[in-house]
């Protein structure tokens, strides 16, 4: 009986073995690309598992301090945008040397708001990325946007809020 | 011989109280500081934040699959019994950062896993997840 578990163990070890070796060798580029993928295919712990645990999020001017604020509030958010709308990759430059890297993005975002607006813009994204082991995580995001109109919005909402 | 139990509850309510400021600060900070993403789309799907209070008494075998648990959220109300079932449970922070479960039952503060994806040892106190309405896909 044991004997049989430990077959069906090492089974299991053997198919999984790819996986974990392909996820081992993800270059950068490939690491940011998976960590959108997986927020636009809901999957919450896909997604948390690109993050470094000294993440540090600015989002529109705004601070997720901690990887744990971050995936609390706002990813769940970022998942729901990722579900609703079509990125599609414009520019990508990437960069650094050793442990340390970056990827620049730009996406155009489009698909429909919640209340039926069309939305059609530009996503500007800065990704830090740093190796531990055969992983790279995500260390730092910066998203912003080339609608100054929403950045003007965005930053009143946090006035009003850090007013109250 | 009375004394314990009220020490024990007093000590729960302080544990519950901890908890509840932890988590009023975690919404606090993110609440002010965090911006809005300047698309507002309708939600994926039904979703709940929350954080632990306690753990569940371990099997003997020392496996623990069941917590306590406070709903997050500004209107931080109670679970309504059993309408977690079958949801996916990730873990958001802490030593099971990352974790996955899904939920067998739950109370208005209890919250109970399927053993299929493992004992939720190494959750803590304090630790917040997300139950969201969709499979554990396996």
């Amino acid at each position: 009986m044991k004997l049989g578990v430990l077959r069906v163990a090492l089974v299991c070890l053997i198919a999984c073995a790819p996986a974990a070796i392909a996820q081992g060798a993800r270059i950068p580029s490939e690491v940011v690309d998976a960590f959108h993928a997986a927020l636009r295919n809901k999957d919450t712990a896909g997604a948390l598992s690109m993050l470094d645990r000294g993440l540090v999020v600015f989002e529109f001017g705004a601070v997720d301090p901690t990887v744990e604020a971050y995936a609390f509030q706002h990813l769940p958010f970022d998942m729901d945008v990722a579900v609703a709308t079509r990125w599609q990759l414009e520019t990508r430059r990437v960069g650094g040397e050793g442990n340390e890297r970056w990827v620049l993005s730009t996406y155009r975002v489009t698909g429909k708001q919640a209340d039926g607006t069309p939305i059609d813009q530009t996503t500007l994204e800065t990704v830090i990325l740093r190796r531990t082991g055969e992983l790279f995580r995500i260390v730092h995001f910066h998203w912003s946007t080339n609608d100054p109109a929403f950045q003007a919005r965005a930053q009143g909402q946090r006035s009003k809020s850090q007013a109250r | 011989m009375s004394r314990a139990p009220v020490y024990h509850r007093r000590m729960l309510l302080r544990t519950k109280l901890r908890a509840l400021s932890a988590l009023t600060c975690l919404f606090a900070s993110i609440v002010a500081l965090a911006g809005h993403d300047n698309i507002e789309v309708d939600p994926a799907f039904k979703r709940y934040a929350g954080l632990v209070t306690a753990l569940g008494r371990p099997d003997p075998e020392g496996r623990i699959y069941s917590f306590q648990a406070v709903q997050g959220g500004p209107a931080r109300t109670k679970y309504v019994p059993d309408e977690l079932r079958g949801w996916r449970l990730t873990v958001l922070a802490g030593k099971r950062f990352a974790a996955v479960f899904e939920v067998q039952a739950n109370t208005e503060s209890e919250i109970t896993v399927t053993p299929l994806d493992g004992p939720v040892n190494g959750l803590a106190v304090r630790d917040v997840f997300v139950v969201e309405n969709i499979a554990v896909t396996r």
